[in-house]
Formats: structure tokens, sequence, C-alpha cells
């Protein structure tokens, strides 16, 4: 199931009780007991994720992997960082000066060079299986990291272009809807999710009343898990209609909304910031179109030039609010760019040698994983795929990522069997 | 004597290379030219010789995006931001201006009495250099930094009307500035939206821009070129534009836009000394050449190139176009 659509209160609903005697509810059934006390002891650590989900693929060259002096290298310079020996593209001047809490790997090789192929993979961390649907990063964040009381939704995503949005996976798979996308592709607040003003405050409180006493008559006698995701799903209606203010970003002090800036993605990561500090555990945040064919250099030096701010306004936000130690920050695609330039000035889909970095919670900052050879393409050292980049991010947030669910009597680990995490970027 | 005419438009040679050739010079007393490279040097080559040499010309770091050739000094400019004078002979660098812009230079030109140099960057400021000197002579400056999307503006050419009075500037939002050469004072602004484009909804981000200026030979008009209206702006997916603007009242006299075989970017405009015709070049992933009547107001010939030709060189006489693109150099001929 995705939820490509705008977010509304009914049909969080709906979702909820569609999940029916399917997986998901086999997966609670079986697995709550196994989880709890892992699971509550990482939400007491309360970690959070944020991932900047680049749509269409950034280009490595043109961010974290440059190739100064080398004909695939494109026009743009090659600037020194704050950690010495490693240097970014010219574009990021600020992440430059940042780059202390962020590790680089400069080694992916995903292998899958279509949109909707690569953006499936980098959301799910694996491929996708007939008989079972996989939960993506988002889910497995909000199952493992929210909490059951939370007044505020475990999982945001924001993806406003329409260029790539079917592809931004946002499924939860045999986790059960519970635990599926609030999905914003409007602007920056989420839709109908305000009580109607037909309806009092009382006559709401009221209402869910009735509908608890009716369920509750209901399933005597009758061994529903079904029901139990649907009446969870109910209950936590009233704190998801609390957290409007959250998206308001004209809550935030004047100086605050100028450092981030007027951009849509500026004022989206400023959202997620808000949500992330209420103890949302997991906002993704899209930027797309990245997709530069045509014109790459112009492109980047329009799109990384406002990453660059946004990002590092975000990482500068966060310690100063003393959350970057708990926050992940992601920054993701579903494909890096070739190295070689065509004839529109322009670079191509590849996935077989390009870049990710993680900042802040569980990272070890400054490091750089992996490297490309001297034109990039193709990984000299530390090759890894969306497996190890999954298993360590999970690992970075504190999340085993040899930990199994189970759907129905078979065992489902957080990312493949055998996949080992690059312990070189954790902390 | 030979006729010389668009209709008599042929291939001559080509030379293929790896590298991205995007700026070319002629060389006026020789068949050789200059040409910069996306390799960060520029190269002297005679094309025509039997076996072509490039002879190098070292001290960029990034792509060279500006080269003019006063007579006794080439001056090239760079991504790299620096202007350098070079002594043509030797290949030595006779003067560097280091951050001659404060962001990527684009494209420069030479005013016609071979005395100044300008320089154009994404700075946003047109700069007048002194072409012996080398000495800062004059800044233009009122382009917006910032297009109304919030993100950096960019100004991709300028160009000298022959009687020398008159420069004109164009940049990325398709703005388009007619300045006084001798006081600097900005004059008038016209617009050709159409070659920008920016896309709210989709991909959230924009592409276009005015890419090439040239005066008419009369100093009447000034011809801009770029990129139509693009639906998907990942690529370089439609018509090449041509706006004719009349300097004075700021009427728009001409538009062309580009066929399905004129795909993409309208990377340089030259008048036909006549005034009564003018060839444009550029292209997206290939290139073409197109001649366009302006009496007529209507296409006279179009060519497909092997390559998207980002500038070309034209003898005095219109006799010879030396054109530099995507991993080619090529030599064509208009005489009969």
């Amino acid at each position: 199931m995705t939820l490509q659509n705008s977010f509304s209160r009914r049909r969080f609903l709906g979702q909820s009780t569609l999940v029916g005697a399917g997986a998901a509810a086999s997966v609670m059934s079986l697995d709550i007991l196994k989880s709890e006390a892992f699971s509550k002891q990482l939400k007491q650590k309360g970690k959070r994720v944020l991932l900047l989900w680049l749509a269409g693929g950034v280009s490595q060259l043109e961010t974290f992997d440059p190739k100064p002096g080398r004909l695939t290298g494109g026009p743009f310079q090659a600037i020194q960082t704050a950690v010495p020996g490693v240097e970014i593209s010219e574009l990021m001047p600020k992440m430059a000066t940042r780059l202390k809490h962020t590790a680089i790997i400069r080694s992916l090789n995903t292998k899958i060079g279509d949109h909707g192929g690569g953006a499936r993979l980098m959301h799910l961390g694996r491929r996708d299986e007939p008989n079972l649907s996989y939960p993506d990063m988002g889910s497995v964040m909000a199952r493992e990291l929210g909490r059951p009381d939370s007044k505020v939704p475990d999982y945001v995503t924001f993806y406003t272009a329409t260029e790539g949005r079917g592809n931004a996976v946002g499924q939860a798979g045999f986790l059960g809807s519970r635990y599926a996308p609030m999905f914003l592709t409007t602007g920056n607040k989420p839709q109908n999710l305000e009580r109607l003003e037909s309806i009092s405050d009382l006559d709401h409180r009221e209402r869910a009343d009735l509908r608890r006493v009716l369920s509750a008559r209901f399933t005597q006698g009758r061994v529903s898990p079904a029901l139990g995701s649907h009446n969870v799903a109910y209950g936590r209606v009233r704190g998801l209609m609390s957290s409007e203010a959250l998206f308001d970003i004209t809550r935030e002090p004047k100086s605050i909304q100028d450092k981030y800036g007027p951009s849509l993605f500026a004022q989206q990561t400023l959202v997620a910031r808000r949500l992330i500090e209420a103890g949302t555990p997991f906002v993704k945040v899209s930027r797309a179109w990245w997709d530069s064919h045509g014109q790459n250099f112009e492109t980047h030096l329009e799109m990384v030039t406002e990453l660059d701010h946004v990002m590092s306004t975000l990482l500068d936000d966060l310690q100063e609010r003393g959350l970057l130690e708990d926050t992940l920050v992601i920054t993701l695609s579903e494909f890096g760019r070739t190295p070689t330039i065509n004839g529109s000035l322009g670079r191509d889909h590849f996935a077989r040698a390009w870049s990710a970095t993680l900042s802040g919670c569980g990272i070890r900052g400054g490091t750089v994983f992996g490297s490309t050879d001297e034109d990039g393409q193709h990984v000299k050292d530390g090759e890894v795929g969306a497996a190890e980049l999954f298993a360590t991010i999970y690992a970075a947030v504190g999340i085993d990522p040899q930990h199994e669910y189970y759907v129905g009597s078979r065992p489902v680990p957080l990312v493949d069997s055998g996949t080992e995490v690059i312990s070189e970027v954790l902390a | 004597m030979a006729e010389i005419g668009p209709k008599f438009f042929k291939e001559v040679k080509q030379i293929s290379r790896g590298d991205i050739l995007l700026r070319i010079s002629h060389q006026a007393s020789m068949q050789s030219v200059y040409v910069g490279s996306s390799d960060a040097k520029i190269y002297s080559v005679d094309p025509l010789a039997d076996k072509p040499e490039f002879h190098e010309f070292q001290g960029h770091t990034s792509y060279v995006m500006g080269l003019v050739d006063t007579g006794k000094h080439l001056v090239s400019g760079s991504y790299d931001r620096s202007l350098i004078w070079w002594d043509k002979e030797s290949r030595e660098i006779v003067r560097r201006v280091e951050d001659a812009h404060d962001r990527w230079i684009r494209n420069m030109f030479l005013s016609p009495d071979g005395q100044t140099v300008l320089s154009v960057g994404d700075d946003m400021v047109c700069k007048l250099w002194d072409a012996e000197s080398g000495e800062l002579v004059r800044e233009l400056v009122s382009h917006q930094k910032i297009t109304p999307n919030h993100f950096p503006n960019m100004l991709y050419a300028t160009a000298v009307s022959p009687d020398g009075k008159l420069i004109a500037t164009v940049d990325r939002i398709a703005k388009i500035k007619i300045w006084d050469f001798k006081t600097g004072e900005e004059v008038t602004e016209f617009e050709a939206p159409k070659c920008y484009t920016w896309d709210p909804q989709k991909r959230i981000h924009s592409i276009g821009g005015i890419r090439s200026v040239c005066f008419s030979p009369d100093s009447k008009s000034v011809a801009v070129g770029g990129i139509g209206p693009i639906g998907n702006i990942d690529h370089l997916e439609s018509p090449g534009r041509v706006e004719i603007f009349n300097v004075a009242s700021g009427e728009k006299t001409h538009e062309f836009e580009g066929d399905k075989k004129i795909i993409g970017l309208v990377e340089q405009i030259v008048f036909h000394p006549s005034g009564k015709w003018l060839m444009a070049v550029g292209g997206k992933e290939t290139g073409w050449v197109q001649f366009l009547d302006l009496e007529k107001k209507e296409v006279i010939r179009q060519i497909d190139a092997p390559m998207h030709v980002h500038q070309v060189a034209v003898t005095d006489d219109f006799s010879t176009v030396y054109g530099a693109g995507h991993g080619k150099l090529i030599v064509w001929s208009l005489v009969q």
C-alpha cells in the first residue's frame, strides 16, 4: 500500500481499518513481546531521524565527491573542509565548515539506475519480494523509535513537487498502516487535520467514547487483531489533531525563519525540525527534482546552493537546541549522476559509484568512508550497497540491524542477513 | 570572385577531441584559432593543417569561458574567476587578475576599437578592463543577484555595439540591459521572458536564460538567443529562440522559434555585415547552425552540426566559420 495523496484524518482511519486480518496483524501479535524491552529502551532515548530525500538523483561530483582537474569533474572546484584532508564541492562552503558533524560515504554501488527501482531500493534498503511487502525506513523508525502514547505523528513525509512523487515510497508493509506516513504533498501543513467546525470538542470526545463502547462490545468473544490496529489508530487521532501547530513555522521566531530562508525546501525542513523537537521520530523532506540530463551544472548551481544552506542551517539549529546528538540527518537519493558529461552539459543516471551522508546521532563526524577512482567511474575502496547503508543507519540510532520481525512464523531481519554495518562511520 | 552565403554552407573539416571546446577566437592574420576547453587549457591550432597540432596555454583551473584576441595579447576568462593576459607567441602568462569576478566568469567581449575587454560573471557584474594594461576601468552593476524564486542569478553574455556606444548584458531570468559605454549608465532594459523557464510545481527549479547577445551592424538593434519554454526541464527539450529588439524604442521586431530540428540553446548569434541575415548556433545533445533572413523574417537554412556548438569564430569576409563544441572543432565554409 502506498500513500501518495495528501493526508486526511479520515483517510488515515480508513487505512487502519483496511489492515484487516493481513500480515500486519500477524507481525504485531508475534513480534511485540520479543521486541518490547528493546523498543522501550530505544524510545526512552528519544532518537530521531531526518531524511533529506534528494529526489531525481543528486550529483556526487557536485557535492560530496568532487573530482577537480578531471574532465569528468566538471567545472566546479573542490574546497577544503574543516576536516583536514577532506574536500567537497565549492558549491557547499557552509557544509565545508560543519563537516565535523558529518560522515560521507563515497562508495555506494546500488546497481539500479532507473528512478522507480532506485528509489524503492533506497527507501526499503532491499529489493522487493513478491510475497512480502517490506516497510520503508520511515516505518521501521516509527515502529522502533515512536511512542504509543505520543501526541505527535510518528512518520511525516513532505513531497511537494510532482515529478518523482510516485517513486518516493511511503509504505509500512508488513508492519501495518499504524506506521504509515503522514504524506504531505501540498504546502507545509496537513490538510483536514483540524476538527470540523460543525462538531464541537465535546461532541468529538463523546463520539470517541461511543465508538469505544461499541468496539468493546463487538470484540467480546472475538479474536480480532485488525480491530486492535483500528483502535490504536483512532486513539491517536486527537493527538494528531493537536499537532497542527507543529506545521506552522510562523510560530518560530523571525530570526529562525530568516535563518532557514524563504524556499519551500527550507521551510519544510524547519517544520521537520519542529516535528523532531516535539518527538516525531522520523521525518522525510523531499527536495525534487535533481534529474539534470541537461544543464547539470546550472541545476546544481541552483539546487546545491540551496541544499548547502538548508542542511547547514538545520545542523546548526539542531546543535544549538541540543538535538543533534539524538538526531540522525541523512542525505540520500535514488542514485548519483554519471561522471561522463553529455552534449547538453548534463549528467545521466549513475548507480555504480555515488555518495550519501550521515550527520549527528551515532555518527563519527568528519569521516569519509570509501572512495572512487580518479574519474569517479568506479568504486575503488569500500564498496557498499543499500543494505549496508541501512544497517548503518539503524545502528546509528541504536536499532540492532539484525533485529527480526515475524511475519506469520517467518523471521524477517531488518536488513538482509549477513549485512555488515559500516562501523567506520559510527561513533 | 566566388559568391558567399548561407546556401553554400558546408563542412570542410572536423577534428574530434575528448574535451569540450567552449570558446573560440580566430587569428585574423593566420589560419589558426584559439580554443578554450573544459580541461582548463587554451589551445592554438591550425585546424586546416594536414596534421593539426594543439599548442597548450596552461594557467586556468576550470572551464575556459572567455577568449578574446586584442592583437597584442590573448585574454582569457574562466569559471576559476580569473582573467589571464597571454603572450601569444610564447604562450606565457603576461598578467593574471585573480578573482577578477567573485563568481564564475561566463563570457567576454572585445570592444570594436580593441581598447577594452569586457567580462561578465555570476557576481552579476559586467567589468570593463583596459586591454593593454589590464586595469579595471568600470563596473556595470544592476542585474539582480537572486532570482525572484530565491536562487542565484547568472550573467551569461555581453556585447558592444559596432559604433562603440552601447553595451548589452543578458542574464538567466531573461533581462537584457543596455548601458552607455562611455559613462556606464544604464540606458534601458528589455525582457525576453520566454527564454527563462521556472517550474514551480513539477521540479521546482529553473532552466534556460538568455545565452547570447549581439548588436546589429548598424547598432540600432540587439539580438538575443536562448531556449523557449520547457515542459520537462530535465532536458533541453524546447526550440531555440532568437528575439531582436529595437534599442531606441524597445520594440521587439523579430521573433524566431526553432522547429523540431532546432532544439536546445542558441549559444551564439552573428550578424552578417549587410545586416540582412544572421547566423545562430547551439544545440542540445547534438547541435545545429541556423541562418535567418531578417527582411523576410524567415528561416533561410538549417543544418545539423555533429556536436552541440558552444561558440563560433567567423572570418571578416564571412567565408569561413570555425566552430567549437562538445568534443569537436569544426570548420565550415560559406563560399560557393
